[in-house]
């Protein structure tokens, strides 16, 4: 009577047991952390003597790449649209605009005549970018706060200099106040600088000490700064000083820029007759003074430095 | 299922309880030991007892054995119906999301100067998204975590959101930066757990819908037939009477139940599978559809921001559009989705052409065909969804009370069974006393 009795009940048991079961708990992914950024080991740079020097200016408009451009009606410009007083969108007007753009539009002039500016193609990219959609072609030329080095040079072109520019530090107002102003005081800090460019190489040399964080780029690193996520931001002191307009909280102390960084326009290797066209167009803001007008309304307000446009340095030979 | 009254043959004369008339008693002690298999020093009350307890315990596990499977599948089919909605409301969620993300990415293109429409569409889709949440973690304990970890991931893209509508105000070109970490931290932090709690529901709607039993319920009443027919053989070899009228009732009993029993579990469980194939999935397309087409859309706002620069989420705009295009051989035609597409062609004609002002304006302002057309498969979309998974959950609902009928049944004729044998066996007792 017993053993029947048990099974019995064993049996109901089970069953009832595995109605009354409840599900697993849903189990989300966790997400693989973010390697560590280490700064890539720092490639001898291909020696030139001078990296600012250029080819002649020329004003000639009936080489291979002017007629190109031409030929299109369009004058396609890489340029940034974060960098605020460079080149940054406009929510309310609806357009990029800053010191690079009248750059852009005054190089569309010259090819298109006074309405040039219509004629303009702005595709905005990264740091990264830069020198890969001029050697593809996407782009005629590219005007991001980009520097003129020996090691670009052996992969583009790069006209006149048109801004002489250094690489600076922006700290928490609170750091600020207790006298941060210099790299060497970042240590154990976390600086943000965008990946793959000069800045964030500059930093690790002049900051041993400092945490890098990249970011996609400087408006990425002003995020960041935002959220609590780094304690400083490095970069030109032209884009700096437009992160600290965006921030009240943001300060660039006062401070002796650690690097020199000449500003170029970006042009492919191939289109030398673009970089001569390019340098005449230079000459022609300095000589009008519409290179002063732009700095006076782009940066000068915010930099406090009377702008002064670089001097020509037409000793690179032409090639071939 | 005449009881037969043969005489016990010289054979059995003496077998002991398998009498040949009622009053013959145990065999006597210098008999054999067993004549055809048959024990002759059997203790045949205590058997009659015996097969009784087995007869009757037989009839009584059969019962609530099959009343405890119908009663499972019951349960099983009102479990596949939560978790069909919980899946619904998951993927509604995560349609309201894309709106959310698709409105908030197209708003951006026009600065300050937003739709106050669209605008308090946003703020609609993220207050659904919500109340989502909450009804999803009250409906499904399991998934609470989950759920949990998700409240955090949407209140970080609302975050972000607003941060970029609040520096997109003020002219900031931060606020494009926070508009990009929304959209990122939207896949790569919110779908992912979306994805997982999908994918949950998914197999526990499966596991459920899944939960009818015709074979085990077949194999319970062929034991419980097998067991009843060996009593009988039992009693058939001691009483020479071939059929126990009791028993035979009870067997009779348990094949109809078991016959009506499977009947129900196959015809359930086949409904089910065209609730799975059909309404459901239809259900599921439609929510698939929704968020693919709102991902398509902030994609192409995204684009826009990018200013010709934005190939990579064009890119995601023709997966998006694929996974539309896929899902609506499934659910049906859209006109309203073609209708977006050459819309979208143009905005990508124009803004490959340089004239990307006109692109923006062709895609933000409401009254134009992109931002018309998208709205309206978007409300399409949501009505076959709304639709769609309330027909699945209906119907998987459905037959409740005819299973409770069967339930009681069961256990009614179980019951009956139980005493059927009884009464055939004591009519054993009776004839051997």
């Amino acid at each position: 009577m017993k053993r029947p009795a048990l099974s019995i009940a064993c049996t109901l048991a089970g069953v009832l047991l595995a109605s009354g079961c409840g599900y697993d708990a849903t189990v989300v992914p966790t997400a693989e952390p973010s390697a560590e950024l280490t700064p890539a080991p720092a490639s001898a740079p291909p020696e030139c003597s001078d990296a600012t020097a250029t080819y002649p200016a020329s004003a000639k408009a009936d080489g291979p790449a002017l007629q190109r451009i031409k030929q299109r009606g369009r004058l396609i410009a890489g340029v940034s649209a974060d960098t605020y007083l460079l080149a940054s969108r406009n929510p309310i007007k609806g357009r990029i605009e800053g010191f690079d753009i009248d750059m852009v539009n005054a190089v569309a002039r010259a090819i298109f005549g006074p309405d040039g500016a219509d004629k303009v193609s702005l595709r905005v990219i990264t740091a990264a970018d830069r020198i890969p959609v001029l050697q593809s072609g996407d782009v005629d030329i590219v005007v991001r706060n980009m520097t003129i080095n020996c090691s670009r040079w052996a992969d583009i072109a790069f006209s006149n200099e048109y801004y002489r520019s250094g690489q600076k530090i922006l700290v928490r107002k609170d750091l600020a106040d207790q006298g941060v102003n210099s790299p060497d005081q970042l240590t154990n800090l976390k600086v943000c600088a965008p990946a793959n460019t000069t800045s964030l190489d500059n930093i690790a040399k002049a900051a041993p000490g400092a945490k890098l964080v990249p970011a996609i780029n400087h408006t990425g690193c002003l995020v960041k700064f935002q959220r609590g996520e780094v304690d400083a931001i490095t970069g030109d002191d032209t884009v700096l000083a437009g992160l600290a307009a965006q921030d009240p909280y943001a300060v660039v102390p006062n401070q002796a820029a650690f690097t020199a960084e000449p500003y170029g326009i970006g042009v492919n290797s191939d289109d030398v007759d673009l970089v001569q066209f390019i340098n005449s167009v230079l000459e022609t803001e300095r000589a009008s003074g519409d290179w002063q007008g732009s700095y006076a309304e782009w940066l000068g307000p915010l930099l406090n430095v009377k702008g002064k446009q670089p001097a020509p340095n037409y000793t690179r030979p032409l090639p071939g | 299922m005449s009881q037969t009254a043969t005489q016990p043959g010289p054979s059995q004369a003496g077998v002991s309880g398998a009498a040949a008339s009622p009053g013959t008693r145990t065999a006597p002690v210098d008999q054999p030991e067993s004549v055809s298999g048959v024990h002759l020093r059997e203790d045949v009350p205590a058997l009659l007892n015996r097969w009784q307890l087995i007869a009757v315990v037989t009839c009584v596990l059969f019962g609530v054995l099959v009343a405890l499977l119908q009663s499972l599948s019951w349960q099983a089919n009102g479990r596949a119906a939560d978790n069909a909605q919980q899946l619904v409301r998951v993927q509604e969620l995560q349609s309201s999301l894309f709106r959310a993300d698709a409105l908030a990415s197209n708003a951006f293109l026009v600065g300050g100067l937003e739709s106050p429409a669209q605008r308090a569409e946003y703020d609609a889709a993220l207050e659904q998204v919500q109340r989502d949440i909450t009804d999803a973690a009250r409906a499904q304990p399991a998934d609470a975590d989950a759920l949990a970890q998700l409240n955090v991931a949407v209140a970080a893209y609302a975050t972000d959101v607003a941060r970029a509508r609040d520096n997109n105000r003020l002219g900031l070109p931060v606020g494009a930066a926070y508009l990009t970490d929304a959209g990122q931290g939207l896949r790569a932090d919110v779908v992912p757990i979306l994805t997982a709690l999908v994918d949950a529901n998914t197999d526990r709607v499966v596991t459920e819908i899944g939960g009818q039993h015709p074979w085990l319920i077949l194999a319970v009443g062929v034991l419980a037939l097998l067991v009843l027919w060996w009593v009988n053989r039992q009693l058939a070899a001691r009483f020479r009477r071939r059929i126990n009228l009791g028993v035979a009732a009870a067997a009779v009993g348990v094949l109809v139940i078991t016959l009506i029993g499977v009947g129900y579990a196959a015809v359930r469980d086949s409904n089910n599978s065209d609730v799975a194939d059909g309404s459901l999935q239809r259900a599921f397309d439609g929510a698939q559809t929704r968020t693919a087409a709102n991902d398509a859309k902030a994609n192409e706002a995204r684009r826009l921001i990018q200013r010709g620069s934005g190939q990579a989420f064009e890119d995601a705009w023709i997966v998006a559009g694929a996974t539309v295009d896929e899902n609506l051989t499934r659910t049906g035609y859209s006109d309203a989705w073609n209708s977006y597409v050459d819309a979208h062609n143009e905005i990508v004609a124009l803004d490959e052409g340089g004239d990307w002002d006109a692109a923006v304006a062709l895609a933000t302002d409401p009254a134009e065909q992109s931002t018309r057309a998208l709205t309206a498969f978007d409300a399409d979309s949501r009505e076959l969804v709304t639709d769609a998974s309330l027909a699945a959950t209906q119907d998987l609902r459905n037959g409740g009370p005819t299973a409770l009928l069967l339930i009681l049944l069961t256990l009614v004729v179980a019951g009956a069974a139980a005493g059927a044998v009884t009464a055939g066996i004591n009519q054993r007792r009776k004839e051997f006393s």
